[in-house]
């Protein structure tokens, strides 16, 4: 990276980003897995198995997982997460039915909006190409993807946007070694 | 001099160069001297390979540095080459510039550091803004608080003609500047050269809080988002670290400093800022609100700071906080405000005592009704906040006597509230020295001796209700008790011996358990007590315990009745169970141990179908009892219990098999904390003792399957899995250091229990898993390698990854989940980085490249796993398999 284009980013806290609340327990509960009554066994458990009742129960891909997925890729600028950066946000992620006249089909397109730091950033290909290529990797083969930037908030938004959604280019990018060790590098971060 | 090559000469003349330049006037030399040391710099020295005279290059670079830093003289050479030398792309040689640097700002005079001290500051505040890595920023920030430090001593007096404040006047500037938009990336920085410079002294603290703090608060006043307040908010929260470094804790021992702590001017300020913050925003704001808990929980431990009544508004809000509000996310803030209320009461606890304590406990209620459980986070509040010694005995004194009115009612609502009681006190007291607590006598009293009573009382039906016969109270109670007796002194312990049985109840009130007919199922819980003030006794007791008169042959064998009994409460059962293993194990002398033994083999050699389950239970509780202690007959004992397993009786069997994970498996009673013996080599002993006895059972029923299909294996078909199941046990409470040297032939086994399929084999598959998962993580993939079961093993994973299997077999989504850690450990586990770096492995093709296509392509079905636990495993294994298995081995260097 010869120069930082934007050497002072606005940072969002890791605590404040979206997550998914594990339990959907009602207020006022106490949560006896932590806290101080967790130590001792109650002795009527110590011949049941636990119960694993919600196996059964689907919980299919949604907006959160996907968020989840590319929130931890790394700004090739910065040492600072897509996420901590704003970049990538919950509420710019969508998952469709690929084909909506087809109900039974299992097709699904995941849109992801990107929004670069800054207007002129000549980065936003490379970040747009290690989120496609993050979820290339992470999602099942019956997903589409769609990743674009967001409209308006880069100068040559819609030249990206042809980039990205060409899928030989998309195709040759991945042959580059140069490229593909900025992508590699992005991803180190996540877990 | 510059040709001088040779380590050991180099050292000598640093030494001597030292030497010549802190004795010697050497002003007409400066020069010389400089350079010929100077030349060295940087030092690029590397051992030879079997380095005979143990030179490191370390050693010769503080060699170097101490000449350096030996004069002031030096400044005008040493200083701006230094700095110069920050300009190296080589981040080691400025990491050794750095170093340097310090040592000099430290050994020079503070005339001279004073001269440089912004020229180095214009040098370093580059390091530190743009950070390249993390190791130079922070030598940064050393050697500008060195600074900070060397040109406050002898200061006494605060002026702004000070060389520290011209020193720090552009530094608050940039801050200030910085601090503009403080919640960009530059303002992290910022906050930490301030805490650097305002922790150097309490005059360099004083000059920097009075140019920073007011224009942190304009922009307080005017920030349009609560992201910029709560970056200001943890700006404001630095500054107070560095005052608790520099004025101290309440606790802090030792004088005050000379100069009054600058902050007090904003006291007021500080306390409406921060208490509105916390409690005037949004609830939703929760990470805001806990950085203003923070900032306000610091000035409260700051010393001599707050008055009390304004460390107690603190605390009512915490109060506040805890009690009325509605729990948000993940409940952060009621995190953090336990621990802001134990922090406190470290310091002023009467202020707990006063405010905190009345306010939770009028909350408790008289009984539980089943309308509301509130009152265990308030229990648990408390607990966590009572383990300073006053605290602790008001909240027994409050909390006992809840529990004394609760006992003595008709209608006491559901157990759970007694029991968390007792759980509560039992959470402070494990927390808390018992052995030394002054008051442990009246605890002893109370709750030993008058609870026991108590207990008595309710099993011969005396008791106004049944609270102390329930099973899960008596758990809880006798851990208490467990606890007391432990810290308990002889004397006391050899009263409790011999109230065991007993409980201190008077002999006509109450029948001890053991030897007593006609028992009622309220009786005999009683023995769940008994068992836990048994556990806590020492050892030396033997010969004051009831009924081991001449030995004690009859008391055991009265236990090992009532333990066959199938109709026994499982409660109480596990009780007597655990009563026989301690006496055995703990009690009984050597010379008796035949006692314990002859009542095994009469267990074991009765005749099958008689075996219960409870029989089975008995039998390996007693085996448990022996082998740890590694009796004499330990190695006849495994061999019998191996026997049971291939009896012809399924059910037999496989009640045997799961016995195998109670033979070494951790118990809270009969444990080393509670004095049992347990040998250290016992559980390798049962491990290479069983282990190449499995394995060879298991080939016969192969073989035998495979000679004569049909007839046999009708018979024999239960025999392997339950082989497999012992062995599962056996791993699941071992270590794997123990593992290792079996491991050839102990892979196929574990590949064999994969194998299996039912819905009743997904506790041995898993554990089956957590073994492989540890061998891997510790020994990397070479070890299978050499076993050479990769193949297989990968496989195996793979099968175990579907949802929907040809063969029918059922994966439970923990085994999936647990087969893709495999997966993910493998492919990050190829080098094991505790390898010798000189034993470099020849570069070889990792062994799982011929697997890579075919796990890559079998994951992305995984994907699509209903499950999001599976899938978030599969896509982390996927993505090691993509990144780390390649064809060429990794460079090194």
């Amino acid at each position: 990276m010869a120069e930082v284009q934007n050497s002072n980013p606005t940072i969002l806290n890791v605590a404040d980003l979206p997550t998914r609340s594990r339990s959907t327990k009602k207020s006022g509960d106490y949560d006896y897995t932590s806290g101080i009554f967790a130590a001792v066994p109650n002795p009527a458990d110590f011949l049941s198995s636990d119960s694993e009742d919600d196996d059964l129960l689907e919980e299919p891909i949604d907006e959160q997982e996907i968020f989840d997925l590319i929130k931890l890729i790394s700004d090739p600028e910065h040492p600072l997460s897509l996420g901590e950066l704003a970049v990538v946000s919950l509420p710019d992620i969508s998952i469709k039915p690929t084909l909506p006249n087809v109900p039974s089909s299992p097709l699904q397109t995941v849109t992801v909006l990107i929004t670069p730091t800054i207007t002129h950033c000549s980065l936003a290909t490379v970040i747009g190409l290690g989120v496609r290529v993050r979820l290339e990797q992470s999602l099942p083969p019956r997903f589409r993807m769609d990743v674009r930037i967001k409209e308006g908030t880069h100068s040559t938004g819609d030249e990206v946007n042809k980039q990205l959604g060409d899928k030989e280019r998309v195709a040759a990018a991945l042959e580059n070694g140069a490229l593909m060790q900025v992508i590699a590098k992005m991803m180190e971060t996540c877990r | 001099m510059t040709g001088e090559k040779d380590p050991r000469n180099l050292m000598v003349v640093f030494s001597i160069l030292k030497v010549v330049m802190m004795e010697w006037d050497i002003s007409h030399y400066v020069e010389l001297l400089f350079d010929s040391v100077y030349n060295y710099f940087p030092i690029t020295f590397r051992p030879p390979p079997n380095d005979p005279y143990g030179i490191t290059a370390q050693d010769l670079k503080d060699r170097l540095q101490d000449c350096l830093s030996s004069t002031s003289q030096l400044a005008p050479h040493t200083i701006p080459a230094l700095l110069d030398k920050l300009d190296s792309t080589s981040p080691n040689v400025k990491k050794d510039a750095l170093n340097a640097l310090i040592a000099c700002v430290h050994s020079y005079n503070p005339d001279t550091v004073s001269r440089y001290s912004i020229t180095i500051w214009d040098v370093l505040k580059f390091e530190i803004l743009n950070a390249q890595e993390e190791f130079l920023s922070e030598s940064s920030l050393e050697a500008l608080h060195g600074i900070g430090q060397r040109l406050s001593e002898g200061v006494t007096e605060i002026s702004q003609d000070l060389p520290l404040a011209q020193y720090l006047r552009p530094i608050t500037k940039e801050c200030n500047e910085q601090l503009q938009e403080p919640q960009q990336k530059q303002a992290k920085p910022a906050q930490q050269i301030l805490s650097a410079l305002s922790s150097s002294s309490p005059v360099a603290f004083t000059l920097i809080v009075q140019t920073v703090v007011a224009p942190i608060f304009t922009i307080y006043q005017e920030a349009d988002g609560i992201v910029k307040q709560r970056a200001l908010l943890e700006t404001l929260s630095v500054l107070f670290e560095s005052a608790i470094k520099v004025f101290g804790q309440w606790t802090t021992r030792g004088s005050e400093a000379s100069i009054e702590n600058p902050l007090l001017e904003f006291k007021d300020q500080f306390s409406d800022v921060f208490g509105q913050a916390l409690m005037g925003s949004a609830k939703e704001e929760v990470s805001f609100r806990v950085s203003a808990l923070k900032g306000f929980l610091r000035l409260s431990t700051l010393r001599d700071f707050f008055q009390d009544n304004e460390v107690g508004l603190f605390v009512q809000y915490l109060d506040e906080i805890l009690l009325k509000e509605e729990s948000v996310g993940r409940d952060d803030l009621k995190k953090e405000a336990i621990t802001a209320l134990a922090e406190i009461s470290k310091y002023k606890p009467r202020l707990i005592m006063d405010i905190t304590f009345p306010a939770f406990v009028a909350t408790l209620p008289d009984e539980d009704d089943d309308t509301n459980t509130t009152y265990l986070s308030t229990l648990d509040t408390l607990a966590k906040i009572s383990v300073e010694r006053d605290i602790f005995e008001t909240l027994f004194r409050r909390l006992f006597s809840k529990l004394s009115v609760l006992l003595q009612k008709e209608q006491p609502g559901s157990v759970a509230y007694p029991r968390a009681i007792l759980m509560t006190l039992l959470y402070v007291m494990d927390q808390r020295q018992m052995e030394s607590d002054p008051n442990l006598d009246l605890y002893f009293d109370k709750i030993v001796v008058g609870l026991s009573r108590n207990v008595a009382e309710a099993a011969s039906g005396n008791a106004k209700n049944q609270i102390l016969a329930d099973p899960s109270i008596l758990d809880t109670l006798g851990r208490l008790c467990n606890l007391l007796v432990r810290s308990s002194s002889a004397q006391k312990q050899q009263q409790v011996a011999e109230n065991v049985y007993s409980l201190f109840a008077a002999p006509a009130d109450f029948l001890p358990v053991p030897f007593s007919q006609n028992t009622t199922a309220d009786h005999e819980r009683t023995i769940i007590l008994s068992t836990y003030l048994l556990a806590g006794l020492s050892k030396d007791c033997s010969h004051n315990l009831p009924y081991t008169l001449p030995n004690m042959s009859d008391l055991l064998s009265d236990l090992v009745r009532r333990s066959l009994s199938e109709s026994t409460e499982p409660a109480t059962s596990l009780a007597f169970l655990r009563h026989l293993a301690l006496l055995t194990n703990k009690f009984l002398s050597k010379q008796d141990l035949n006692i314990a033994e002859k009542l095994f083999d009469t267990l074991v050699s009765q005749e099958p179908q008689s075996l219960s389950p409870a029989a089975i239970r008995t039998i390996f509780w007693l085996a448990k009892s022996l082998v740890l202690r590694i009796a004499p007959t330990t190695t006849h004992i495994l061999t019998s219990l191996l026997g049971l397993l291939s009896l012809p009786n399924q059910q037999t069997s496989i009640s045997a098999a799961r016995g195998f994970a109670i033979l070494l498996g951790d118990d809270d009673v009969v444990s080393v904390v509670n004095g049992a013996q347990v040998r250290l080599l016992a559980k390798q002993r049962v491990f290479t003792t069983v282990i190449p006895l499995i394995s060879s059972r298991i080939r016969d029923v192969n073989v035998a399957g495979n000679d004569d299909a049909s007839q046999v294996a009708k018979t024999s078909d239960h025999i392997k899995p339950a082989h497999l199941t012992a062995l599962a046990g056996i791993l699941s409470t071992i270590s794997t250091a123990l593992v290792m040297p079996e491991l050839p032939t102990l892979l196929p086994l574990l590949l064999q229990s994969l194998d299996l399929q039912t819905a009743d084999s997904v506790a041995v598959r898993a554990a089956t898993l957590d073994t492989l998962a540890v061998i891997i993580r510790d020994n990397g993939v070479a070890v299978i390698d050499q076993c050479g079961h990769v193949h297989s093993l990968v496989m195996r994973l793979l099968k175990t990854t579907e949802i929907k299997t040809v063969s029918g077999a059922v994966n439970t989504p923990r085994l999936r989940v647990d087969a893709l850690k495999c997966l993910y450990l493998l492919a990050t586990k190829q080098i094991v980085s505790e390898a010798a770096p000189n034993a470099r492995a020849p570069a070889s093709i990792s062994p799982l490249l011929a697997e890579k296509t075919h796990v890559l392509r079998s994951l992305r079905y995984v994907l699509d796993d209903p499950k999001r636990d599976v899938r978030k495993a599969a896509v982390d294994a996927s993505s090691a398999w993509l990144r780390g298995v390649d064809d060429a081995p990794e460079e090194e260097d």
